[in-house]
C-alpha cells in the first residue's frame, strides 16, 4: 500500500478515535457558573483576611491533599534555580536565596509546610520578575541573548506549572497570577535563537496589557523581608 | 452577532453574552478535551476549566486570531497539562512499568485496524497525538493549529508528518496489505 493510499486510510479509521459524545451543554454550563462564583467568593474573602502580618504574604488554603515527598522536592528545585539564577544575572544579595532552608522533614508540620510554599511561591515569582524586567530591558535595547532568555524561561516554566499542581495555587488571585505568567514564559520558551521583532514585541505587548509585570511585583513583598520574616 | 461585539458585552458584565459565547464555542472545545482524553469526567473538567480561565483573561484577548483559535490554545494547554498531571499520578501509584496513559483502553477482542489504531495514537508523545488529533481527527488547519500550541505551522506539519510516519510504523503489517 502506498504512503498516501495509507495516510488516506488512517485518517478515515482515526476519525472515531475518542469518538466524543454529544456535548452535555447544560451541565457544563452549570458547572462552570457555580465555579466562577465560587472563585469569585473565595477572591473576596482572601482580600478581607489579608490584613496585619498575612497582608505581606500571598494567601494560601488549608493544605489537605499534600504529599510532602513530592513537593518538599519541589520547593528544593525551585530554591536550586533560585540560587542559580541569581548567581547568574540578578544584582541581589547572594543571602536571598541561599539563607532559604529546605525543608528537612518527610512529614512537616502543617504550618510549617505552608510557609514553605509562602516561600517558594515568592520565590518564583521574584525570579519571575527579575527574568521579565530583564527581558523587557534586552527587548528595547536590542540586546538580549535570546537562547539564553528561552532557556531559563523554560526552567521557570517548569517550576510554575508545578506551583500551580500544588497548594500553592489554591488561592484565586496566585492562580490567575501563575496561569498568566505561564503563558508569557512559554511564549519567551519558544523564542527561536533569532526571533522576529514583531515576535518579542508582541511579548512584551502581552507583558503590559495584562500587567503581568505590574501584578508580580504587587505579590512580591519589597526586599528580602518578606522571606525572612516569613520563617 | 459579530465576534468583537460580543467580546465587548462579555467584558461589560453580560451574562446572556457569556453564555451566547459559550454556546457558540463549547461543541469544539469539548470535542477536543475529549479526544485528547478519552474519558467524560475529564474532558468535562478540561472543557470547564478552559472556559473559567478564558472568560477571566478574555481582556487580554488582542483579537490577532479568530477567538477560537484562542479558545483552542486555553483548551489544549490545560488539557496537556491536565493529563501530564494525571500521568504523574498515575506513575507516583503504579509505577512506570504498570503505567496506562490517560485515555488509554486496552483492546480486549483481537486487534483490528481500529484498535491497533487507537492503541498507537495513544501511544504516541502529548505533542504528535495533539497535532495528529487536530489536523486528521477535528480537522483544525495547521495555521490554527500553531497559533494554539504557540507554535509556526511548519512545525505542525513537521509533527504532524512524523505522527504519521510513527503510525505507518506502528501499523506496518496493515500497511503491507
Amino acid at each position: 500500500m502506498t504512503d498516501d493510499r495509507f495516510d488516506d486510510l488512517l485518517r478515515d479509521s482515526a476519525r472515531e478515535y475518542n469518538d466524543p459524545p454529544e456535548t452535555p451543554r447544560e451541565e457544563l454550563w452549570q458547572r462552570i457558573v457555580a465555579a466562577r462564583e465560587a472563585e469569585k467568593a473565595a477572591s473576596k474573602e482572601s482580600t478581607e483576611d489579608a490584613d496585619g502580618e498575612r497582608s505581606r504574604i500571598l494567601p494560601f488554603r488549608r493544605l489537605g491533599h499534600v504529599r510532602p515527598l513530592t513537593w518538599a522536592a519541589g520547593i528544593a528545585a525551585v530554591l536550586a534555580l533560585g540560587i542559580g539564577l541569581g548567581r547568574m544575572s540578578v544584582k541581589q544579595p547572594a543571602s536571598v536565596a541561599i539563607s532559604v532552608p529546605v525543608p528537612s522533614s518527610s512529614t512537616p508540620a502543617p504550618r510549617a509546610t505552608g510557609v514553605a510554599y509562602q516561600v517558594a511561591t515568592t520565590e518564583h515569582l521574584s525570579q519571575s520578575e527579575a527574568f521579565l524586567t530583564l527581558f523587557r530591558t534586552s527587548v528595547r535595547g536590542k540586546e538580549g541573548n535570546e537562547r539564553l532568555a528561552s532557556a531559563t524561561a523554560r526552567q521557570l516554566l517548569a517550576t510554575n506549572r508545578l506551583l500551580l499542581d500544588s497548594p500553592a495555587a489554591a488561592d484565586a488571585r496566585t492562580r490567575l497570577l501563575l496561569q498568566d505568567l505561564e503563558l508569557v514564559l512559554a511564549e519567551i520558551a519558544q523564542l527561536s535563537p533569532q526571533p522576529k521583532s514583531r515576535d518579542l514585541q508582541l511579548i512584551t505587548e502581552g507583558l503590559e496589557q495584562g500587567g503581568v509585570l505590574s501584578r508580580l511585583r504587587t505579590a512580591v513583598p519589597a526586599g528580602t523581608s518578606a522571606t525572612q520574616g516569613a520563617l | 452577532m459579530e465576534e468583537r461585539e460580543l467580546i465587548s458585552r462579555v467584558l461589560a458584565g453580560d451574562p446572556s453574552a457569556e453564555r451566547a459565547l459559550y454556546d457558540a464555542h463549547v461543541d469544539r472545545v469539548f470535542r477536543l478535551a475529549y479526544r485528547m482524553a478519552g474519558d467524560m469526567d475529564r474532558a468535562q473538567d478540561y472543557t470547564q476549566e478552559t472556559f473559567i480561565r478564558a472568560f477571566s483573561r478574555l481582556q487580554t484577548f488582542r483579537g490577532d486570531a479568530a477567538l477560537s483559535t484562542w479558545l483552542g490554545s486555553i483548551a489544549i494547554s490545560v488539557t496537556l497539562n491536565g493529563l501530564r498531571k494525571v500521568r504523574r499520578r498515575n506513575e507516583r501509584e503504579v509505577g512506570l512499568d504498570d503505567f496506562t496513559p490517560a485515555g488509554h483502553t486496552r483492546p480486549e477482542a483481537e486487534p483490528d485496524l481500529k484498535t491497533r489504531l487507537n492503541q498507537a495514537i495513544d501511544d504516541l508523545p502529548d505533542g504528535y497525538r495533539a497535532v495528529f488529533v487536530m489536523h486528521d481527527v477535528e480537522g483544525y488547519t495547521h495555521e490554527e493549529i500553531g497559533a494554539s500550541l504557540g507554535v509556526h505551522p511548519g512545525t505542525s506539519k513537521a509533527q504532524l508528518f512524523r505522527a504519521r510516519a510513527r503510525l505507518r510504523e506502528a501499523l506496518a503489517d496493515f500497511a503491507k496489505d
